[in-house]
């Protein structure tokens, strides 16, 4: 159906109603103000989770039982996938190092590089990818379905806080489940890593020097790093999606805009933790 | 009428209360002044479906008075605190039209998860009462199936069960026949009797007005919600 000059007129005068009197300047003011409002509820939110989840009462048996089923769902159902990846980054990283490392007669570097490369970077940052693919993804839909369907009212009318109930043992179970696949993840790399550079001849050393050698790589920064960076990233990670999921309001078109936004966000806080923290430590 | 209780306590109040039932210009506000003492049942009739979730949250303090006060138990929702609201809430049992169940869950999950979560009983005890009301209901015995996967009168009946389920102060029931009248009938009111005669006080809403004029129902009250006002009607 073609349209008139005066529908057109028509659709910029509701446009510029909408923009209102400032225009642009105004909207990116708008924005910016959103922004900060949204930052500062999120920390509010990620406070709250830290104080309810340090608090023995918020443990009662069904959100014990919620934070077990988590754990179930994302961290053990996920571990094949982690070993299959970790192999093939093993295989593709790791010997890749010691290969090249040791064409150029370098292989003293074998630690420092893994080290620096896969246990503080590499492998964080791979975990953290997959767990918002795989568990983020699924929490933001599965709230928003709730919200959607009613059943986060039906929680809240049956006395059963939906943030300690829905929340908070989410965000706990994937920061727990991202620490314990990130350091399943450097194990089965390294080792699938060992393997093949030993089946392929192209090692002269044996697995005690190799473990061995990278463990005296590592210092108190790499051991902080670890757990700080799969904790931080994990609990961001769960409460942009709780937070996105429980936000939508109205209809399965909603859900499926805010998904590519939970997981924007999921992916842009995880980069932004992973390099302040590498500058940091 | 109920024997046996010597001096009812009241179990809901709504004194002055104005409830505005939606946003902006559509919202309409409605006058209510109801005092439900235990063993009442009162049967309230709806003229629009939206009324009656907007009316049982307001019963459970989910959903603000614009003006006046709701005591539940004597306790005005609006004064208390989340943690003790919400273990209020724990005592009042509800069939909900909208949003029962958590998919996730089985229904026997979802029928024991307010207990589980607001009381220590053993995990048997629950169960057992549980099995004691889905039999009284009419069912073999505790549906352990997904809700997906469950016929909607084994649904209704479930509902029914959970909100009966813990002997709650209060129960609020939004279309409990939806899909089973008239069959579920004797049982439900067995239940109700039941939950009366301990003290329980009960809310029925339904839209039907077939449900609404059952000389089955032995109602305390009958009242009509119309957009305006809760009014008392006499027989």
């Amino acid at each position: 159906m073609s349209e008139s000059p005066e529908m057109f007129i028509d659709r910029d005068s509701q446009a510029a109603a909408k923009a209102g009197p400032g225009g642009f300047p105004a909207n990116l003011g708008q924005w910016a103000i959103n922004q900060v409002r949204g930052m500062i509820a999120f920390t509010g939110i990620a406070a709250a989770v830290i104080w309810q989840g340090l608090r023995p009462l918020t443990w009662r048996r069904t959100v014990r039982a919620e934070f077990f089923e988590q754990c179930h769902q994302m961290g053990l159902r996920a571990l094949p996938f982690i070993l299959i990846t970790g192999s093939l980054v093993g295989l593709g990283m790791v010997y890749q190092a010691i290969y090249w490392l040791g064409v150029f007669g370098q292989t003293e570097f074998t630690g420092p590089i893994l080290v620096l490369v896969l246990v503080r970077e590499v492998a964080p940052l791979f975990v953290a990818l997959t767990v918002i693919g795989r568990s983020g993804s699924v929490i933001l839909v599965e709230l928003g379905n709730m919200q959607i369907g009613g059943q986060v009212r039906m929680l809240d009318a049956l006395g059963i806080d939906p943030f300690l109930f829905l929340i908070v043992p989410r965000v706990v179970a994937v920061s727990v489940c991202m620490f314990s696949l990130t350091i399943v993840f450097i194990a089965v790399a390294l080792g699938s890593g060992f393997m093949a550079g030993n089946a392929l001849g192209s090692m002269d050393f044996t697995l005690y020097d190799f473990a061995f050698g990278i463990l005296a790589e590592m210092g108190p920064a790499e051991f902080a790093t670890i757990p700080l960076k799969t904790f931080s990233i994990g609990f961001v990670v769960a409460l942009i999606s709780c937070t996105t999921g429980l936000s939508v309001s109205g209809s399965r078109s909603d859900l499926l805009a805010a998904l590519p936004r939970g997981v924007t966000k999921s992916v842009l806080a995880t980069l932004l933790i992973s390099s302040v923290l590498t500058l940091l430590l | 009428m109920i024997t046996g209780i010597a001096e009812r306590r009241s179990i809901l109040r709504f004194e002055k209360v104005k409830l505005v039932t939606g946003q902006g210009e559509g919202g309409e506000t409605i006058d209510f002044e109801m005092n439900l003492l235990g063993g009442d049942l009162a049967l309230i009739n709806l003229e629009r479906p939206r009324f009656g979730s907007i009316l049982a949250d307001a019963c459970c303090g989910l959903h603000q008075a614009a003006e006046g006060t709701i005591f539940f138990l004597g306790k005005d929702w609006s004064a208390l605190p989340s943690n003790t609201a919400n273990a209020l809430r724990g005592r009042i049992g509800r069939v909900f039209i909208f949003g029962n169940w958590i998919n996730r869950l089985t229904l026997l999950e979802n029928i024991l998860l307010p207990q589980l979560h607001h009381t220590r009983r053993k995990f048997a005890d629950l169960r057992g009462e549980a099995v004691r009301l889905a039999e009284h209901f009419g069912l073999p015995g505790l549906p352990t199936g997904l809700p997906d996967d469950a016929m909607q009168t084994d649904l209704q009946r479930a509902a029914c069960i959970r909100a009966f389920f813990g002997q709650p102060s209060l129960i609020l029931l939004e279309e409990p026949t939806f899909g089973v009248y008239p069959e579920i009938l004797p049982q439900l009111i067995n239940a109700i009797r039941n939950a009366r005669d301990r003290g329980c006080g009960v809310i029925w809403l339904t839209i039907e007005d077939q449900v609404w004029n059952d000389p089955m129902l032995p109602a305390t009250y009958r009242y009509r919600l119309t957009a305006r006002k809760l009014m008392e009607v006499v027989r």
